[in-house]
C-alpha cells in the first residue's frame, strides 16, 4: 500500500520560530488519522505543508505521491477544509456549490445537492449567515463533493458545539465509508478522534512524538504500577513516555513491543487519551540532558 | 474560474456600471448645449485673423457660466481619481481579503491553480479598470471636445483655456488612463499580497499611486524625450509677461506663452539670455532710465539692441503621441512587472 502522505526532515520555519521540525510520516492510504497536539503544535502547519499553502522550509513531502499543490490534477485528488472552514460569506450556498461544479472536473453535484439537502440549508441562504456547524457542514459537502482520494481536515470540529460535533463526525465518517477516502483530521482534543480514527500521530512543540496504527499502539503502550524503582534500570526494550514516583511506588507508562514478565509489575492496558497525554506532557521534558539523566532510549 | 471570477466581481460591476451611467447621464444633458455655444460663437470657418479672438471669446463665456467650469474639472477629477479608486477598493482587497477571512484555502484549493486563479483574476479585473476609466475619459473627450477645439485655435484667457500638454489634460484624455488604471490595479494588488491586510495595503496603494502621479508630470514626463531648444527675439514674443522688479528698475523677467511658429507646443522653460548666450535676468544699464519704465515697447528694443534674447526648451505638439504611447507603455509595463511578482509571492511565499 503507498503512502497517502510521506515526509521526511520536513521543517518549516516562521521567522525564528519552527513551526514544524524533522517531521518524517508515511501515513498509508486508507485510514482515517487523528493529527492531536496541543494548540501551536504545529498541526495546521502540517496540514497546510500537506496541501501546498506552505511551502517547506527544509525537507520533502509528498501528497498522493507527488508535490503538494503541484498542479491542478494534484490539487483535484486532495479535499482540504481548513480551520474555521472558512467560506465566502457574502456568497450563496448555491454559489458555493457552483464554484465548486466551474473548478474541479470531477464534481459530484448530485453528492453536494443530495448533502446540502440533506442539511437542510437553504441554497439561497448567504453562507455569511449560516451557523457554524452549518458552515463547516457546507465547506466538508465542497471539500468531498470534489471526490478527492485524501480528505484532510483542519480542526473541523473546534468551535461545534458537542451535538453539532457528533452529527459533523458521524456525517464524516458516512461518507469515508461510502467514497473510501482517506483522511487526515486535526484536533487538541483526543476524545473528538477517539470514535473515528485507527492512526493517530501525536504532535507536540513542532516535533512528532508518536505515530501509528491506534490498535498497535494502544497493544505496544502499558501501565505499569509497582514498587518504587529507577527507571534506569528497566530492560532497554520498554521506554519510560510517563513516570510518577510516590515514597513506595512507581507508576510507569512504557512502550514496547515485547511482554513485560517482570513480575513485580502490575500490567495495565492504557487508553488511547491516556496515551496521547502522556507523549504530550512529556514534551515538555524533551531535553537532551533530562533525557540522558532519565534513561530514556528513543 | 472565468465565470466564478465574474460571479464574485458582480458588485464591483454593478457600482462602475452605475458610475459610468450616472457621468454619461450629467454629459449627456449638458454636452448639446456646449456644442451650440460653440456654433454660435462661430469658430468653425473661422478666418485666420479672428479665430483667436471668436475662440477667447467663446471660452469666457463658458468660464462665466460656472457650470461648464465646473462640469469640466469635475470630469477631470472623476478621471483622474478613478485609477486610485479602483486601487483601493478592486485591487488591495484581491488577495488581501482572502488572507484576512481565511477563504484563500478555499480558492487555492480547488482543482486549479493559484497561478491560473490570479491569472483570471488580474484579467477580469484589469479588463474592467481600463474599461471604466477609458470609458470615462472617451465620454469626458467627447463633451470637451469645443473647448479642445478652441484651445486649438489660440482661445485662451480663461482657465479653461488648457493646451493637450497641461497635466491635467494630458492624464485625462487619450490613452494615458488605460495605464493609470492597470497600474493602480497592480499596485493595489501587490500591496494586498505583501501586507496581507486590506485596510493598510489600502493605503499604501493610494500613497503609492499618488507619488507616483506626482512624480509623472513634474520630473518624468518632460524628459520622456530630449527637450528642443530654441533661441527668438526678444521682440518677436508674441505675448509677453514683463515686470520690473526692485525700485531701480535694474531686473527683469521675460515670460511667454507661446512660442511663435510651434502652435501647442508644450513650453518646458523659458528665460532671457544675454549677448554671449548666458541667462541673465539684469537689466542693461542702458535700458534702466525713467523713460523706459513705463513703456514695454521701447524697454524691449532696448533690450534687443543690447543682444538679450528669449531662450527656450519646449516639446513640440507632434510629439503628443510619442508622450501618450510612452508614458502608457510605462505604466502598463510597471503593471506588468508587479503582476509578475504577484504570481512569484502567491507560488512561493504565501499561506
Amino acid at each position: 500500500m503507498g503512502a497517502v502522505i510521506q515526509t521526511s526532515g520536513l521543517g518549516k520555519q516562521y521567522r525564528r520560530t519552527w513551526a514544524l521540525r524533522d517531521c518524517a510520516l508515511a501515513i498509508p492510504e486508507g485510514r482515517v488519522v487523528g493529527l492531536v497536539g496541543p494548540n501551536g503544535a504545529g498541526k495546521t502547519t502540517l496540514l497546510r505543508l500537506a496541501v501546498g499553502m506552505l511551502a517547506p522550509t527544509c525537507g520533502t513531502i509528498s501528497v498522493l505521491g507527488e508535490r503538494p499543490a503541484g498542479g491542478p490534477g494534484q490539487l483535484a485528488r486532495v479535499g482540504f477544509v481548513a480551520q474555521d472552514t472558512p467560506v465566502y460569506a457574502r456568497m450563496r450556498v448555491a454559489d458555493h456549490l457552483r464554484l465548486g461544479a466551474w473548478l474541479n472536473p470531477a464534481w459530484d453535484d448530485e453528492l453536494a445537492r443530495h448533502r446540502i439537502g440533506q442539511l437542510g440549508l437553504d441554497p439561497r441562504q448567504r453562507a455569511g449567515s449560516l451557523s457554524g456547524g452549518q458552515r463547516a457542514q457546507l465547506a466538508l459537502t465542497l471539500a468531498l463533493a470534489k471526490r478527492p482520494e485524501l480528505l484532510l481536515l483542519d480542526e473541523p470540529v473546534a468551535s461545534l458545539d458537542p451535538l453539532a460535533r457528533r452529527e459533523f463526525l458521524r456525517l464524516l465518517m458516512e461518507a469515508v465509508a461510502e467514497h473510501g477516502v482517506s483522511v487526515v483530521l486535526s484536533s487538541h482534543l483526543v476524545a473528538d478522534l477517539e470514535r473515528v480514527c485507527d492512526y493517530l500521530i501525536v504532535l507536540v512543540a513542532s516535533r512528532v512524538r508518536v505515530a501509528g496504527e491506534v490498535s498497535a499502539l494502544l497493544a505496544a503502550h502499558h501501565r505499569l504500577s509497582g514498587p518504587r524503582r529507577d527507571p534506569g534500570t528497566l530492560p532497554a526494550s520498554q521506554e519510560v513516555i510517563e513516570e510518577s514516583h510516590t515514597d513506595k511506588q512507581s507508576t510507569l507508562l512504557v512502550r514496547t513491543d515485547e511482554p513485560v514478565h517482570d513480575p513485580s509489575w502490575t500490567v495495565r492496558p492504557v487508553s488511547l487519551e491516556d496515551l496521547v497525554l502522556a507523549y504530550m506532557s512529556r514534551a515538555g521534558d524533551d531535553t537532551p540532558a533530562r533525557r540522558q539523566r532519565l534513561g530514556v532510549v528513543s | 474560474m472565468i465565470r466564478l471570477s465574474l460571479l464574485q466581481f458582480r458588485v464591483q460591476a454593478v457600482t462602475a456600471a452605475a458610475a459610468l451611467a450616472g457621468f454619461a447621464i450629467l454629459l449627456a444633458v449638458t454636452g448639446p448645449h456646449l456644442a451650440s455655444l460653440y456654433a454660435a460663437n462661430g469658430i468653425s470657418g473661422c478666418q485666420p485673423a479672428s479665430c483667436e479672438h471668436l475662440a477667447s471669446n467663446f471660452l469666457q463665456q463658458l468660464y462665466a457660466a460656472g457650470t461648464y467650469w465646473v462640469l469640466y474639472l469635475l470630469g477631470v477629477m472623476l478621471i483622474l481619481l478613478t485609477p486610485a479608486v479602483i486601487g483601493l477598493f478592486w485591487g488591495a482587497p484581491l488577495i488581501a481579503r482572502e488572507l484576512e477571512t481565511g477563504t484563500s484555502a478555499l480558492a487555492w484549493t480547488q482543482s486549479i491553480t493559484r497561478t491560473r486563479w490570479l491569472a483570471v483574476k488580474l484579467t477580469v479585473g484589469g479588463l474592467a479598470a481600463m474599461a471604466v476609466t477609458e470609458g470615462l475619459s472617451l465620454m469626458q473627450a467627447w463633451w470637451a471636445a469645443p473647448i479642445g477645439r478652441a484651445v486649438g485655435h489660440g482661445g485662451n484667457g480663461t482657465n479653461l483655456a488648457m493646451g493637450r500638454f497641461s497635466s491635467l489634460v494630458f492624464a485625462t484624455h487619450g490613452i494615458t488612463p488605460l495605464g493609470y488604471a492597470m497600474f493602480a490595479y497592480a499596485v493595489g494588488v501587490t500591496a494586498g499580497a505583501l501586507i496581507r491586510r486590506t485596510v493598510p495595503a489600502m493605503a499604501v496603494t493610494l500613497a503609492i499611486f499618488a507619488a507616483v502621479q506626482i512624480a509623472m508630470p513634474l520630473w518624468i514626463r518632460p524628459n520622456l524625450f530630449p527637450a528642443r531648444h530654441t533661441v527668438i527675439p526678444v521682440t518677436s514674443l508674441d505675448s509677453i509677461s514683463l515686470q520690473q522688479g526692485g525700485l531701480n528698475g535694474s531686473r527683469f523677467n521675460l515670460g511667454t506663452g507661446n512660442i511663435p511658429g510651434q502652435p501647442g507646443a508644450w513650453l518646458l522653460s523659458s528665460g532671457a539670455v544675454n549677448a554671449a548666450g548666458q541667462a541673465t535676468s539684469t537689466t542693461p544699464a542702458a535700458c534702466t532710465t525713467q523713460s523706459m519704465e513705463n513703456n514695454t515697447s521701447a524697454l524691449m528694443d532696448c533690450l534687443a539692441s543690447h543682444g538679450t534674447r528669449e531662450a527656450i526648451s519646449y516639446q513640440p505638439a507632434s510629439r503628443y503621441w510619442a508622450f501618450q504611447w510612452t508614458e502608457t507603455a510605462i505604466y502598463l509595463a510597471l503593471a506588468l512587472a508587479l503582476a509578475g511578482y504577484c504570481f512569484l509571492r502567491l507560488n512561493r511565499r504565501l499561506s
